[in-house]
């Protein structure tokens, strides 16, 4: 296990230094230079302006040598300043990282505990009322466009209702957890409903295979409650296929995420990332998505982890064979 | 359907699975009626005896009426005949973006799954690597990066239609990986069996090996990838074009429609809700169609049905 | 299933349980005002934005403005130097050696307010002044318009509040301070010892709640990176005391979630500053027109096509006139902006006490401009577009910056009117950021290229119209002539007004200059574009003032209508 863990690490690290790479040469293909945006309408600035501005930013070195520069900084923990925010990169992208790992976070607990439950009632009668309206609002979840639906949503829960706060982390002189959780109900439901339908199509599948295995029938033959057949027979092995998509939809969430911080003024990594690209802050984009690849690769390990740790055939033949 | 003279007998079962599965069958009819009229408009157009651009500044968000059968846009455009132009768009490179990611899966995933061994695991890894990604920021980067840079002919950048071939290219991308699995997997599963052993033993090349014999067999699990991705892509689009980054006007796209009428929402909600609209009947459509017809070429949904 | 339900029903409950508790319990204590954008930072100096200097209108101010009748005004001197009070003098200017070089300078004195001081109590005097003088002009700063500065030559100090600054050159706008702005060097001196960090390491950057920085009315107390900035009455502030004892500028970048705010009470107030487009607003007007105060001010951004002159077609002057005549800018103002976007004769808006009324102007006429092309030599007409007789084609292309929705609807609004005189007009749009930093700036529009400029009252056309001021490769693309306008005319007129120091016979320049504008058409003029002001019914007192100078200036005459305290 610990070598396996040390191996993935490894992985993991050498994916980061290729996205460095990859996405340092990516942002040096970016129209202008942040120095070109300063010009942008101001009838003003003079060319030895510009001149100034480009060698105080570094601009006028080569792209490798920046690149090295860059590198040799982050070794040392120096991931330099942020353009737009005039801070040091780690600085602005903490607490975002914290915020979007909140968010993150809630709209994942939220999916699983309403995912599974309805996946197993899906998955009770295949065909039946209740999973043909399960896939329904499924494939109506996966289909309908995010930030329409954000949009919706502020519109009826903010606007028409007045339920809760339309967009922002918090109210302003308050700040207390009860209002935190209000400016947080809106951007959760909506990050939510995506993954919400991708984990009940996959639980439900999961489960329809994991209910006609011979256990399931050997279960209800010695006469185990339907209750105890469906929990823990059915629904602890219909897990681990489940977990491999939640793992592989971090990144999703993270996308998910992006939208939502958009609509809802939420200061999270996503946005700030799409900010940075494009306010051509060069240093701020490119340890945003590596802050963004480190948490989706751990995310990854650590479904690995949970997946060695329910891997069904262990207990299966501890269990079912008994 | 001609796919069926691949492989006769178990398709015309699947065929009327598919039928038998009503929001399949609803699906194809509507998606059918979409592209019919998107891909008519012209006809459409001339019998109300307009089109997409004409501009009336004098009749500008006009409710519905005889001539505008449903209202006019913030401009005093047909909206009706802008929702075809845009569905057109929308659809091309729904279709053209899957193709060609469905494409390149394919050829990935044969070569993975057939020849094995290092191949098999470098692509398999970078397969895992990009489905892992936080894809919408690094798609933000490689959307957002300036083409003339790349070495791009600047004909080509500078042409009108460049933002459709960026979304294009740019799904292609990175949306393989789905379809690369599928393939690898059955290639995987029929490289032992014995009509594939038989064509190895009689020499035949691998090229011929691969196209004559292991992709036929795996066309089921490249089609119902490849719907599914359409639907994806129309979604898709409609996100970057949130974010300013999909297709750009004067091209209509639903993306872009619903995107530029949010800002109006409260003045003429009809603007945004009917590409919102579209965009969700078209992808769910698709969803459906793709799901339809998974189960109903796979052998395992019979028992589940069953 | 019912396990799932009891699951379910749980979170509900939960989700329930987080309803927002009670709004604060008076809001009319403070406003809350919500823009689309954030400063990127709040030093005075750094990055010229327009959010920041509406933030800094309410907590820190500078030495001189333009006030609502776009006419110079004092905020921290006593009096605006003029050669009638005696604090104007001109002077010969020598050169190195001592002899005369024939040309003048001129020296203004300015005197501080008494009862001028920062936030702490600090006084502010002429230390300040010589701190930001030395900031403003070195090199490794990072201002982006350091021309205010460098332009000094010298500052004299007579006494703690008396200083005269030195210019080696006189011209009309010799009595301003333009955008030099006061820094406390008590406070900042610190963070300028390594100039190069200045940027980074400035108190209104690390620290920007201390009281110290600021010297209006208010004072930012707390500054949530990207979401909100709150100011608070500053205790020592000696002026009218401002209504509100608090200000929370709050940004929310999507216009329609800005207005899903304003409608759900989150945020009281949009400012037209950074906030809804034009087209929004009045449809906002028309659904809540009753609720709500929208009030419209054109201002000095104007929206124009620049021509890339060197293109054959457009060199000639039949072309540009046929492409103005065929639009109907009237109908545009009048029906995408409810008339309230100007059309634009000329560059200089007729808020502007410089603008001439009488200039040649060129209203929506397709038979005219028919007739200009077919003089020009665009006489067959095949497929609907004008054609030479050689066969060439009237074909142009139009360039915006992408994401701008109101310019990509007026460009497809323009193509339109186009297409009906023959001339066959196509778009491509690129993003803000290539559009500026390479396609205008490098001249590398074929032929129109539609943008704004912002400018202030008065402003004098140097770098957009003289003929010294067309990007070269050979000049490293200094100058922002994009069009390649070049007339004597043109430069002598814009020199003549620079040193014409009374107003009168400016004027009368001024009249020539946008004549000769008029005349030859280096631009298509658009109209002047106007901000949109969404008010709650109670608030009084606020006044756009239409330039870059925002109505946060005169933030002391907002108050709370509704209350009779007031």
């Amino acid at each position: 296990m610990t070598g396996y863990l040390v191996r993935r690490l490894g992985q993991a690290l050498v994916v980061l230094w290729v996205m460095s790479f990859v996405t340092y040469g990516l942002l040096a293909l970016m129209p202008g230079d942040p120095v070109d945006l300063m010009l942008s309408g101001d009838p003003n600035v003079t060319t030895a302006d510009v001149a100034r501005l480009r060698a105080l930013h570094g601009l006028d070195q080569p792209f490798l040598e920046r690149y090295g520069n860059w590198f040799m900084g982050a070794l040392q923990g120096d991931f330099g300043y942020s353009r737009l925010f005039s801070a040091p990169v780690l600085d602005v992208l903490g607490p975002r990282l914290l915020n979007s790992l909140l968010l993150m976070g809630l709209a994942f607990l939220l999916a699983v505990s309403v995912a599974l439950p309805a996946s197993i009632a899906a998955a009770r009668r295949p065909g039946g009322m209740a999973d043909r309206l399960i896939n329904l609002l499924c494939f109506a979840g996966i289909s309908v466009p995010p930030f329409w639906l954000a949009l919706l949503m502020i519109l009826l829960f903010a606007v028409s209702l007045g339920l809760f706060p339309a967009g922002g982390m918090a109210t302003v002189g308050d700040g207390g957890l009860g209002d935190r959780a209000a400016h947080l109900v809106l951007p959760v439901l909506t990050l939510a409903v995506a993954s919400i339908a991708q984990y009940t199509r996959h639980g439900r599948a999961a489960m329809i295979e994991v209910l006609r295995e011979d256990y399931i029938r050997t279960a209800r033959a010695k006469g185990a409650t339907e209750r105890t057949v469906l929990w823990r027979h059915g629904f602890r092995n219909a897990l681990i296929p489940v977990v491999t998509i939640m793992a592989l939809d971090f990144g999703a969430l993270f996308s998910g995420a992006l939208i939502v911080e958009t609509m809802f003024a939420y200061l999270g990594m996503g946005k700030t990332i799409y900010d940075a690209v494009m306010g051509n802050d060069y240093n701020l984009a490119l340890v945003g998505l590596l802050l963004a690849t480190s948490v989706t690769l751990a995310a990854n390990i650590a479904a690995d982890i949970a997946y060695a740790l329910i891997d069904p055939r262990i207990r299966l033949t501890g269990r079912g064979r008994a | 359907m001609s796919m069926a003279s691949l492989q006769p007998a178990p398709r015309r079962g699947a065929f009327s699975r598919l039928k038998r599965n009503g929001s399949a069958t609803t699906s194809m009819i509507l998606l059918a009626c979409l592209l019919l009229a998107c891909f008519g408009a012209p006809l459409v157009g001339a019998a109300l005896g307009t089109d997409a651009t004409s501009i009336d500044l004098f009749n500008i968000s006009a409710p519905p009426s005889a001539a505008h059968p449903l209202g006019t846009d913030e401009i005093g455009r047909d909206l009706l005949m802008r929702l075809l132009d845009g569905g057109r768009v929308s659809l091309t490179v729904g279709i053209a973006a899957a193709a060609s990611a469905t494409l390149i899966g394919t050829l990935i995933g044969l070569s993975a799954g057939y020849r094995g061994g290092f191949a098999d695991a470098v692509l398999m890894r970078l397969a895992d690597g990009v489905i892992s990604l936080p894809l919408l920021p690094l798609l933000i980067v490689l959307a957002a990066i300036d083409p003339a840079k790349t070495g791009l002919p600047p004909e080509l950048v500078q042409s009108e239609g460049f933002s459709l071939y960026r979304i294009v290219a740019i799904i292609a991308l990175v949306g393989w990986t789905t379809t690369a699995r599928l393939v690898r997997g059955a290639v995987l599963s029929l490289r032992e069996r014995d009509f594939i052993e038989a064509a190895r033993a009689q020499g035949l090349p691998p090229s011929r090996i691969l196209f004559r014999h292991l992709l036929p067999n795996a066309a089921s699990p490249i089609l119902v990838a490849m719907t599914l991705t359409i639907g994806n892509v129309i979604l898709f689009e409609s996100v970057l074009s949130f974010l300013g980054l999909g297709i750009q006007p004067p091209i209509p796209s639903w993306g872009n429609m619903l995107t530029g009428a949010q800002d109006l929402i409260s003045v003429s909600p009809m603007l945004a809700i009917w590409p919102g609209l579209l965009i969700f009947a078209a992808v769910i459509a698709f969803n459906f169609l793709g799901d339809g017809l998974q189960d109903a070429l796979d052998p395992r949904a019979q028992n589940r049905r069953g | 299933m019912r396990r799932s339900a009891r699951v379910l029903t749980i979170w509900l409950l939960l989700f329930l349980s987080a309803l927002p508790l009670a709004r604060p319990a008076d809001a009319r204590e403070q406003l809350v005002i919500g823009m689309t954008q954030f400063p990127t930072t709040l030093n005075p100096m750094i990055d010229s934005m327009l959010v920041k200097t509406y933030v800094l209108g309410m907590a820190q101010r500078q030495m001189t403005i333009f006030g609502h009748d776009w006419e110079p005004i004092c905020l921290w001197c006593t009096e605006l130097p003029t050669f009638e009070n005696k604090r104007a003098k001109r002077f010969p200017v020598l050169d190195a050696t001592g002899k005369e070089t024939g040309r003048e300078g001129v020296r203004t004195t300015y005197t501080i307010k008494p009862g001028a001081v920062w936030g702490d109590g600090t006084e502010i005097t002429t230390d300040d002044v010589l701190f930001s003088w030395e900031v403003g002009r070195h090199p490794e700063t990072g201002v982006a318009d350091s021309s205010s500065y460098q332009e000094i030559v010298d500052i004299e100090v007579e006494d703690e509040r008396t200083f005269t600054i030195v210019l080696d050159k006189i011209d009309y706008r010799y009595n301003t301070l333009g955008d030099f702005q006061l820094l406390p060097a008590h406070l900042e001196r610190a963070a300028f010892a390594n100039p190069r960090e200045y940027k980074n390491r400035t108190l209104y950057k690390t620290a920007p709640g201390t009281p110290g920085l600021y010297n209006g009315p208010y004072r930012v107390t707390e500054v949530n990176e990207g979401a909100y900035i709150v100011l608070a009455r500053n205790e020592q502030w000696q002026g009218k005391p401002p209504a509100f004892e608090r200000i929370v500028v709050k940004t929310i970048e999507k216009t329609a979630a800005l207005e899903a705010n304003l409608l759900s009470g989150s945020i009281d107030y949009i400012a037209g500053e950074a906030g809804l487009t034009l087209d929004q607003a009045l449809g906002f007007e028309k659904r809540h027109g009753d609720t709500f105060d929208v009030i419209y001010k054109p201002g000095l951004i104007y929206e124009h096509i620049e021509f890339n002159l060197d293109n054959p077609v457009l060199a000639d002057i039949k072309v540009r006139r046929a492409l103005l005549h065929a639009i109907d800018r009237k109908a545009i103002s009048d029906k995408l902006f409810a008339g309230n976007q100007p059309v634009a004769h000329g560059a200089v808006n007729p808020l502007d006490w410089a603008y001439y009324d009488k200039l040649p102007t060129y209203p929506y006429d397709p038979s005219r401009a028919k007739a200009l092309l077919d003089e020009a030599g665009w006489t067959e007409i095949r497929n609907g577009i004008r054609h030479r007789p050689d066969g060439t084609k009237l074909s142009l292309e139009i360039m915006t910056t992408a994401g701008n929705r109101i310019r990509e609807l007026v460009e497809q609004v323009l193509q339109n009117y186009w297409k009906q005189v023959g001339i066959e007009v196509t778009i491509r749009n690129e993003p803000a950021r290539v559009f500026f930093g390479e396609t205008v700036r490098k001249r590398a529009f074929p032929a129109m290229a539609m943008f704004a400029w912002l400018s202030a009252p008065e402003a004098l056309p140097k770098t957009t119209l003289y003929s010294s001021s067309i990007p070269t490769e050979a000049n490293n693309w200094s100058g922002q002539n994009a069009t390649g306008y070049s007339s004597p005319e043109m430069d002598r007129l814009i020199d003549a007004i620079e040193i014409e120091l009374d107003r009168e016979k400016r004027r009368e320049l001024w009249a020539r200059q946008q004549t000769l504008y008029a005349t030859d058409l280096p631009v298509l003029p658009l109209y002047f574009r106007s901000d949109a002001y969404i008010l709650p019914k109670w608030l009084k007192g606020l006044r756009p003032t239409g330039h870059k100078y925002s109505s946060t200036y005169w933030i002391e005459q907002w108050r709370d209508g509704s209350s009779a305290s007031q």
